[in-house]
């Protein structure tokens, strides 16, 4: 059973990267962890197309838009992010509340 | 090729109306007045031929599409009409020449000439229409023309509140008139005058429906021709410039009312309680306005219910099925009341605008020419033969006592009493002694004193376009109705009577104003009650300013009280409960995305626990 | 497939394409925005034109009617719920498109008051344009839906951003009222879906049409949700318009929302609301419709006299107009009430004269405060003398609010009462008051403002420029052609307007 070790290596860094967004102060570390989360998705995907059932390159494509589009996200929110510390000097993320009801 | 023709004669107006409008200012002065002149002139012209002529034009077009009716525009022409368009366009043509010597220290007499040629298009218009729609269309216009023209000088606070109580006033009986085309239009199934005709004298209508029409349409009359109750507003309207009062607040628009009735006198002849009402109201507004008539001091306040009370006159003769003497009234009373408006406009201008009749005086010596047309003017309204009044104030006397109601024909007589001693209580005011006020001067302008002499001579001779024995207009109105079946002969006494009655007025005016034998503050004294009651015009716009608009104002505000604070609270509640939900809901909403995150992802375990739990379960 | 079936679309979405222009245009070249804010809305002005003249005056049904299928959504059981894209025009939206187009140039062409953020505001401006045409090119309700609710959030944004004081608290109760009646829109359309399985106009109204005959036979929970239905649309469209007691939000709306966007507001969003009544409501219950028409016609007695005696107690002009509108619409109420050809007619007529006669009476009003920086009619007085042009004007558009005859007011007000006196004599009777007291505050507007004596401080007001007074002189011509000639203006409606009363039935 190769593939369990896969799957399970992908839970452990999802779930490291989950408890990262939900309790890290520090947005950038949040980002990083979303990162992680991502990459556990990837793993599976890589693991599947290779061990899975029906194995074809679907998977390894999927994965590569994923990395795309991860990389893009980053940017994009490391860049919200440093406008955010210019306009309130923090990027601690208990901070960004205005949108409290 | 002839209804085209006439069709040009509202034409001629409205095109000297748009130029005038739009090209205020490229025209100088004189060429504004050229341009209404001429283009009256030219309608004259055309509704002389027109009279001369006489046959009865008819012309159609559609309008407007109601379902599967056909709603047109249509025109006839018939014998009324075509006195009527000739009145109006003698009368329009020798203000618009008169109004040049009156009007021109006004910088804005472009826009004066403008309005008045859109009204005359309006009041031609609404004399050639044949349709109730239409009708009614060219009434409110002439109104609102009425409205601009009392309201030309609208810097003036008294012009401005003339015109709105005009405007207001009108409108109360032109709701009438509206509720009454309706009606008419689901009963007779056109707005076409032959048709309501057709269908009211084949007997498909209701008797009470009938009554309603007809009293619906008087409604309407009454509110135009200044009848009681709706009269207030026409002495008001004397704030305008004087040529307007001549034209349209004494010839032509205030006698629509009239028209109309004439014009429809086949539904009220098929309703006696109709022609009850017409006659009572006709003869209780003459007398009315006659005594008011009598304590004014206003020179063209007396003209205005001097013409409210010609307007009385008028309506009691159809009321009392008197067909010609109305219509005949109609025409006489066009000529001498825009004569002595316009006589009155000389004096005021003379007399560098004084209007008040107690600070003048003399003008007899130094005016001798302008004195006798006016004197013309008020022998022929005070019903002294051979002036024209007589014979028209006769014939509505005539017709009176030949339908029976001797109580109005005794209320005719005392009016035609009053009359006379209104009018030359304020000819021996004007004209007699010395001068009170302001000296007049300068001379009267020609551009004004020919349409004087003009009017003053159809002042005189009008009256023999139905005298005895010719008898030439009833002949002429005849044509195609059988509204002049009922004539009698009259008895010798009656126009003795008649004229007795009126030297009896001019002879008390000559000793209370003209000799000055007789002193009027005895009478003042002797019955101070009576004088103050008529003075103040019986204080019915008192009353009505208590009984209607203080009510509706009072009604306004409470509603607005309702809307702020019972349907407005209602929207606040709704908006309150709103908030309150929101309220409550955003206590979850801290702002947190992390705890956003928390939530979303208890749920997606939950789902994920309860599949899986449902598996099991299975 | 003929470019010309996308004649719709295109009337509909040229505006958006103002919106890409001005999005590439610097933030503070503010006579740029204005002048692609008004170019945009040319194309679509030119459409419904075109529109109008090529209209096939006999044709029954939708022109250049396009349909596509947009998405589906799959059921349990039986064919997937279809949604299409479809287009069309008919004697009903034409009418309604052309006063679109005319009063969005005209209100774009108005902005010139507007000196703050113009470039987001031209793109909410084109943005309304292209949700206003939709709503009435619409052949879906679905589609319907989506163009009535874009106008709700471009309104909001536009009277919540550029409005006067008071226009944070009137944007919040514009959207919170017709939120409400979007709730009872969507409620109506779900309802339908689920009913009828279309949201195509044809489709609903041949399958009303099945449902109704067979009514007998069918299980009796059809006809309450039927009723359900009616009286959900009806709400909705009640607060739009507005009926008695759902005005209040439009009253502020009115005051506090800038001069162009009451414009449109008056002139276009309300008649939604009348467009709503024609289409869905006589146009898809006529039998509903008549059970309620006493109803109907005593809400339009109320919302004339109410709205009149109203308007008589006010201070302040824009109150006047704004009270004064919920008094005309009642004249619409008493038009659909009336359920015959005249009243059907009255109704089509008031919602394009009124469109008309308000976006003038607004654009004046907003051309008045620039100069002489109030609306209290107190403080008014006399501005015929400085302002002549301006006085000429407004005394057109006051003339055509009353009714004059030989303005489109009249037509309208004369078609919706005659309507009513068929069938309800004594209400309209009572209701022709109305009459009276429009002709009180209409003139109380008038007399206060232009006439009397003129205060010191107005005797060197500028007159109107050109800039403002072309686009009124525009107003004010069209309001006399249909005045004098009403057939331009009811031609292509009659065939549309036949065919409902034929379903209406006698």
């Amino acid at each position: 059973m190769v593939v369990t070790s896969y799957l399970a290596l992908s839970a452990i860094l999802f779930s490291i990267g989950l408890y990262g967004v939900l309790t890290k102060r520090n947005a950038v570390i949040v980002l990083f962890c979303i990162e992680l989360m991502l990459n556990a998705a990837n793993i599976n995907f890589v693991a599947f197309s290779k061990f899975g059932l029906f194995p074809d390159l679907a998977g390894h494509i999927f994965t590569l838009f994923t990395i795309t589009i991860a990389a893009a996200e980053a940017a994009l929110g490391i860049a919200i992010l440093i406008a955010l510390y210019r306009h309130v000097e923090t990027a601690e993320a208990d901070q960004f509340k205005s949108l409290k009801g | 090729m002839e209804a085209n023709l006439a069709l040009l004669i509202p034409l001629f107006p409205v095109i000297a109306f748009l130029l005038l409008i739009f090209g205020r200012k490229a025209f100088c002065k004189k060429m504004a007045a050229a341009v209404g002149v001429a283009a009256t002139f030219a309608s004259f012209a055309l509704s002389t031929w027109v009279l001369v002529a006489g046959e009865t034009i008819t012309w159609k077009v559609p309008w407007l599409q109601i379902g599967n009716q056909t709603v047109s525009l249509s025109i006839e022409i018939g014998s009324l009409q075509m006195l009527m368009l000739f009145i109006v366009s003698v009368v329009s043509m020798l203000v618009h020449l008169y109004s040049y010597g009156y009007m021109k220290h006004d910088d804005r007499i472009q826009v004066f000439y403008a309005y008045l040629a859109l009204f005359t298009f309006s009041m031609f218009s609404l004399v050639m229409s044949s349709n109730l729609l239409w009708i009614y269309i060219f009434w409110e216009l002439v109104g609102v023309c009425s409205f601009l023209l009392i309201g030309f000088w609208y810097f003036k606070p008294e012009a401005r509140d003339a015109a709105r109580k005009a405007f207001v006033v009108t409108r109360i009986g032109d709701v009438g008139f509206f509720i009454a085309i309706c009606l008419a239009f689901w009963h007779a199934g056109s707005f076409e005058v032959s048709d309501l005709q057709a269908v009211v004298e084949s007997g498909q209508l209701t008797p009470g429906l009938i009554t309603l029409l007809a009293v619906l349409i008087f409604v309407g009359a009454i509110g135009k021709s200044g009848q009681f109750p709706l009269h207030t507003w026409l002495p008001n309207a004397m704030e305008g410039p004087t040529p307007v009062s001549a034209l349209i607040h004494a010839a032509t628009m205030v006698a629509a009312g009239v028209y109309l009735v004439a014009n429809l006198f086949f539904l009220f002849q098929a309703s006696p309680f109709a022609m009850d009402l017409v006659a009572y109201v006709g003869g209780f507004t003459a007398i009315f306005a006659a005594t008011i008539g009598l304590a004014q001091y206003d020179i063209k306040r007396v003209l205005a219910y001097s013409t409210v009370s010609q307007l009385g006159y008028m309506m009691l003769a159809l009321g009392s099925a008197g067909y010609v003497a109305g219509v005949f009234h109609l025409f006489t009373h066009a000529f001498f009341k825009a004569l002595l408006f316009l006589g009155a406009g000389a004096v005021i201008v003379l007399l560098s605008h004084e209007q008040d009749i107690r600070k003048m005086g003399g003008l007899w010596k130094s005016h001798r020419q302008l004195g006798i047309w006016f004197l013309a003017g008020c022998l022929s309204i005070a019903g002294i033969p051979p002036f024209s009044g007589f014979f028209s104030k006769d014939e509505i006397l005539l017709s009176t006592y030949l339908d029976g109601r001797i109580d109005l024909f005794v209320i005719g007589i005392i009016a035609a009493f009053f009359t006379a001693f209104y009018m030359f209580r304020l000819f021996f005011m004007v004209f007699a002694g010395e001068a009170r006020g302001p000296k007049a001067d300068s001379k009267v302008p020609v551009v004004m004193m020919v349409p004087i002499v003009i009017l003053g001579l159809f002042s005189v001779f009008s009256g023999f376009a139905n005298a005895s024995p010719m008898h030439l207009l009833t002949a002429w109105l005849s044509k195609g109705n059988d509204y002049t079946a009922a004539t009698g002969h009259a008895p010798v006494w009656l126009p003795v009577l008649v004229v007795t009655v009126s030297l009896v007025g001019i002879g008390l005016a000559y000793l209370y104003f003209g000799s000055r034998k007789w002193s009027t503050s005895k009478v003042v004294q002797t019955v101070p009650r009576l004088h103050k009651l008529v003075f103040n015009k019986y204080y019915v716009d008192e009353l009505y300013h208590y009984a209607f608009v203080l009510p509706a104002k009072g009604i306004g505000w409470f509603l607005y009280g309702v809307d702020r604070f019972v349907v407005g609270g209602l929207a606040y509640l709704t908006a309150w409960i709103a908030q309150f939900i929101g309220r409550i809901g955003s206590r979850i909403q801290n702002g947190q995305a992390q705890t956003y995150a928390l939530v979303s992802v208890i749920g997606f375990v939950l789902l994920i626990v309860g599949l899986t739990a449902g598996r099991f379960l299975k | 497939m003929s470019w010309i079936n996308w004649l719709p679309a295109l009337v509909t979405f040229f505006p958006l394409l103002g919106v890409a222009v001005l999005l590439f245009l610097p933030r503070e070249k503010t006579g740029l925005h204005r002048f692609w804010g008004i170019m945009a809305t040319l194309p679509s002005l030119f459409f419904a034109l075109y529109m109008y003249l090529h209209f096939d005056q006999g044709f029954k049904g939708l022109q250049w009617f396009q349909s596509v299928i947009w998405f589906q959504i799959p059921i349990l059981q039986g064919e997937p719920w279809t949604f299409h894209y479809s287009m069309g025009v008919d004697g009903l939206s034409l009418p309604l498109i052309v006063l679109t187009t005319i009063v969005s140039t005209l209100a774009a062409v108005a902005s010139l008051y507007i000196r703050q953020a113009t470039k987001g505001y031209y793109q909410l401006l084109l943005l309304l344009e292209t949700g206003m045409i939709g709503v009435f090119a619409a052949a879906n309700l679905f589609l319907f839906f989506i163009f009535f609710e874009i106008t709700l959030i471009v309104t909001f944004f536009l009277i919540g951003k550029w409005g006067f004081l008071g226009k944070v608290k009137a944007a919040n109760r514009f959207l919170l009222y017709n939120g409400l009646g979007s709730g009872f829109l969507l409620f109506a359309m779900v309802a339908l879906m689920i009913m009828f399985g279309s949201l195509e106009y044809s489709d609903l109204e041949s399958r009303m049409g099945q449902v109704m005959g067979q009514l007998a036979l069918l299980p009796p929970q059809i006809e309450t949700t039927l009723w359900a239905v009616f009286i959900a649309l009806m709400i909705a469209f009640s607060i739009k318009l507005p009926v008695f007691p759902f005005h209040s939000w439009m009253l502020r709306t009115h005051v506090e929302a800038p001069t162009p966007v009451v414009m449109i507001h008056s002139g276009v969003l309300l008649k939604m609301g009348a467009y709503g009544f024609m289409r869905f409501g006589v146009g898809l219950f006529p039998e509903q419709m008549k059970e309620i028409a006493v109803l109907i016609a005593i809400l339009g007695l109320i919302n004339i006299l109410y709205g009149a005696l109203l308007a008589i107690v006010q201070r302040e002009l824009k109150s006047v107009l704004a009270y004064s509108s919920i008094s005309h619409m009642g004249i619409i109420l008493f038009g659909l009430a009336s359920l015959n050809a005249a009243g059907l007619k009255g109704v089509m007529f008031q919602a394009v004269s009124h469109g008309l006669i308000s976006a003038l009476l607004f654009f004046l009003v907003g051309c008045m405060y620039e100069r002489t920086r109030t609306t209290e009619l107190d403080d008014l007085g006399g501005l015929a003398k400085s302002m002549p042009v301006f006085s000429g004007i407004f005394l057109v558009g006051i003339m055509a609010l009353l009714g004059l005859p030989g303005l489109s007011g009249f037509i309208s007000e004369f078609l919706s009462y005659l309507g009513l006196f068929q069938n309800y004599p004594v209400i309209a009777s009572i209701g022709a008051l109305g009459l009276i007291f429009t002709v009180v505050y209409a003139l109380r507007a008038l007399l206060k403002t232009t006439f009397g004596p003129i205060h010191e401080r107005y005797r060197l007001l500028n007159d109107l420029n050109v800039n403002e007074s072309v686009p009124m002189m525009v107003l004010v011509a069209l309001i006399v052609l249909i005045g004098v000639y009403p057939d331009s203006l009811g031609a292509p409606m009659q065939v549309t307007l036949d065919l409902i009363v034929s379903r209406i039935g006698g």
